[in-house]
């Protein structure tokens, strides 16, 4: 394998990250508006984000990715590999990061927000102010597991030719008719990447505690 | 919209089939990890620390692959290694490798978790060896594992998705199929997505099920 | 009561000289008991004395440092020569001759009572189904559980546990039955139930080793006790005996403090 290839792999490695990140960033405030739609119970969109919950955690990667990918266009919007990705990943794992904030909020301390109100605190203020800054640190250490799996997941978006880290190894292994050291060397990057989220989450965990209550 | 969904249901017996196909490399794929991950679970109990330590080392390194990575790996590897594979059985085989990881470490985890006592008490009555594992451990074990296998299990059914990529016929293989044909991606994927929630729901129906049988041991 | 006389003088266990330590910790410190065939000998001492070990040790579920365990004869954990270790399926073999019954029951909770019993005739002793199966209820007959036969332990209370625990080990048609502390983890009113049925195999001529701290069941059923203090047995003797005038010091002192 050439130092080209070797950069190639570590470009792709690059998109990995990127288009991850992208979809985290998303996905994470997403999955908290739908926790905040499904704890307040709001009427209608409570049951439509408890669906949107379910059906997106038993939908593939790949599937999902296919159809944003190919099913967008059909109604007039224009979407390149790159942002059907990132949509994808997004949607995904605000799926999932839902059920994280939500167990954060259903264990958040009913008698704080009692407290809150008692002030005259508005609905919006009370999350602000006091639910949202001690929410968080519950939700960090579920957040970054998320993350970890969804990183692992990203590779479905090399169904729709997204020059992503296993994308450009299986390119360059069709081009010099050998697969596997370009394979394993992005085998090897991608335990690399998945060890530094394996840290940080042992690192939020020793901080803010274990699990998404604690 | 609505003629998209008329020509997938005319197409239904494609889908039927990758649903089959699905099924059956769930159903194999997921049998077969929980066979191999209960073994690794034997080693990564070892009383031997090296063995104990270096089984354990694997089976983290494996989780922290992509699955995807594993396919290609497999699909790749082992013709290199002079075993020729059908995309099929390199799919089979990758989901069942991949898992067995998973699987070991539930396993261990809920075994470590038993209280040793009844294994004791076995050991008191002349058990040892297989039929310690086979009659005592492993079915406490699986009586604990049920909601944790059920979640692997829905894993699995997603991961077969990613062998589209390696053309292995299975449901998302077949709406791309039809998809590509016929041109009604909306329709195709949708009717795919809901095929494998419903999969999913099957599956927490029957560790709800399994719970039940559990919980009168408790 | 019935005290058998020691007629019988055919050995069914004869423990030489056990040594055992944990660590730095000497936990057996040159322990020697005999029971003969029918007789039952409670085993009594303050915590940490050492009792469990040396029950455990019997089974060879704790290998002892020095001295040897003989069962009927047969030495238990080490080939005949005594200088090489048994298979752990040679060990399991004669494990299967003891009976033991434990002080949290530690029953297969997957199993259902009958189920319980068994378990082991059934797969350990290769003993054939329909005759173990019967044995078995009428086992929980004896024991008074008949009623409980298709019921999951976590259904019971301790005593019932404690009795199917008693039964488990009676299925099994030991040479010797352990009893570690049965009735240390049941409520105070549950021990009667548990102790009644001990007495009455004791009666029935069961051959039995038994740690307690109930002095009651000492008193009235054993045909011997044994105190250890420290990993040593620093008296034993017939009840009576013991109970009434204490040879040594350090038994008074014990008596004065469990017996009030
Ligand atoms: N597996 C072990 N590892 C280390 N130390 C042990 C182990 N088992 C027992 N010990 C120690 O050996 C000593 C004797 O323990 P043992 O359980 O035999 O006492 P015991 O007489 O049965 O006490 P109790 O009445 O509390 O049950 C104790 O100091 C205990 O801490
Ligand atoms: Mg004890």
């Amino acid at each position: 394998m050439t130092a080209n290839a070797f950069l190639s792999l570590l470009q792709g490695a690059g998109v990995t990250l990127i288009i991850s990140l992208s979809g985290i960033a998303i996905g994470v405030p997403l999955g908290l508006v739908l926790a905040l739609v499904r704890w307040r119970r709001i009427p209608g969109l409570s049951q439509v984000a408890a669906v949107y919950v379910s059906l997106l955690r038993s939908t593939p990667a790949v599937t999902l990715c296919l159809l944003i990918f190919f099913a967008v266009p059909t109604l007039g919007i224009e979407i390149g590999a790159w942002s059907a990705g990132i949509m994808t990943l997004a949607f995904v794992t605000a799926a999932f990061n839902c059920e994280v904030w939500r167990a954060g909020l259903l264990n958040f301390p009913h008698e704080q927000v009692e407290a809150a109100r008692a002030f005259g605190m508005t609905p919006l203020l009370r999350l602000r102010r006091i639910i949202f800054p001690q929410l968080w640190r519950a939700a960090l250490p579920g957040l970054v597991n998320e993350a970890t799996l969804l990183i692992k997941a990203s590779p479905a978006i090399a169904v729709i030719g997204v020059a992503e880290i296993t994308r450009a190894a299986t390119r360059i292994g069709a081009q010099t008719y050998e697969p596997l050291p370009p394979m394993l060397t992005a085998t090897g990057i991608y335990v690399a990447i998945i060890l530094v989220f394996v840290g940080l989450q042992r690192l939020t965990e020793r901080r803010y505690g274990r699990g998404a209550g604690a | 919209m609505m003629h998209g969904f008329d020509v997938v249901w005319e197409h239904s017996d494609r889908l039927l089939w990758g649903v089959l196909n699905t099924i059956a490399l769930s159903i194999v794929g997921a049998v077969l990890a929980v066979v191999f991950g209960a073994l690794v679970a034997i080693l990564l109990m070892s009383p031997n620390r090296l063995l104990r330590l270096s089984v354990q080392g694997l089976v983290d390194l494996m989780r922290c692959v992509p699955f995807l990575m594993l396919v290609y790996l497999v699909y790749y590897g082992l013709p290199h290694l002079g075993i020729d594979f059908d995309n099929w059985t390199a799919g089979l085989a990758a989901l069942a490798l991949y898992n067995t990881a998973y699987m070991a470490e539930i396993l261990r985890g809920i075994w470590s978790g038993l209280p040793r006592e009844t294994f004791e008490a076995a050991t008191a009555f002349g058990y040892h060896g297989p039929r310690l594992y086979t009659r005592i451990v492993f079915p406490q074990v699986f009586l604990a594992a049920g909601p944790m296998l059920g979640n692997q299990l829905i894993q699995i059914i997603k991961d077969t998705a990613f062998l589209t990529i390696i053309a292995v016929p299975e449901l998302t293989q077949a709406a791309s199929g039809i998809q590509a044909q016929y041109f009604v991606p909306f329709a195709a994927f949708i009717a795919a997505i809901l095929i494998y929630w419903a999969l999913c729901a099957i599956v927490e129906g029957g560790v709800a099920l399994i719970e039940k049988v559990a919980e009168a041991r408790r | 009561m019935a005290k058998k006389p020691a007629e019988t003088s055919e050995t069914v266990l004869d423990i030489r000289g056990l040594t055992k330590s944990f660590g730095s910790n000497l936990v057996l410190d040159g322990v020697s008991l005999t029971v003969a065939k029918g007789r039952t000998v409670c085993v009594l001492g303050p915590s940490g004395s050492g009792k469990s070990t040396l029950l455990r040790c019997v089974n060879w579920l704790e290998k002892p440092d020095q001295g040897a365990v003989y069962l009927s004869g047969r030495r238990i954990g080490m080939r005949e020569g005594g200088s090489i270790p048994m298979s752990s399926s040679e060990l399991a073999r004669e494990r299967a001759r003891i009976g033991m019954v434990f002080q949290h029951f530690n029953l297969w909770p997957h199993l259902t009572v009958i189920q319980n019993l068994a378990e082991a005739p059934i797969h350990v002793q290769k003993r054939n189904r329909d005759e173990v199966m019967a044995e078995a209820a009428a086992l929980l007959d004896r024991v008074g559980l008949a009623a409980k036969k298709d019921d999951f332990p976590s259904r019971l209370s301790g005593g019932q546990k404690q009795r199917v625990g008693i039964a488990r080990a009676l299925a099994m048609k030991p040479e010797l039955l352990l009893f570690d502390e049965p009735t240390s983890a049941l409520d105070p009113e549950l021990v009667g139930e548990v102790v009644a049925v001990m007495k009455t195999l004791a009666e029935s001529g069961s051959t039995m080793l038994v740690v307690t701290h109930e002095m009651g069941f000492a008193r009235e059923t054993a045909d011997e006790v044994v105190l250890m203090d420290g990993g040593r047995i620093v008296e034993s003797g017939e009840p009576s005996a013991f109970f009434k005038k204490p040879k040594t010091e350090r038994a008074r002192q014990f008596l004065q403090r469990y017996v009030s």
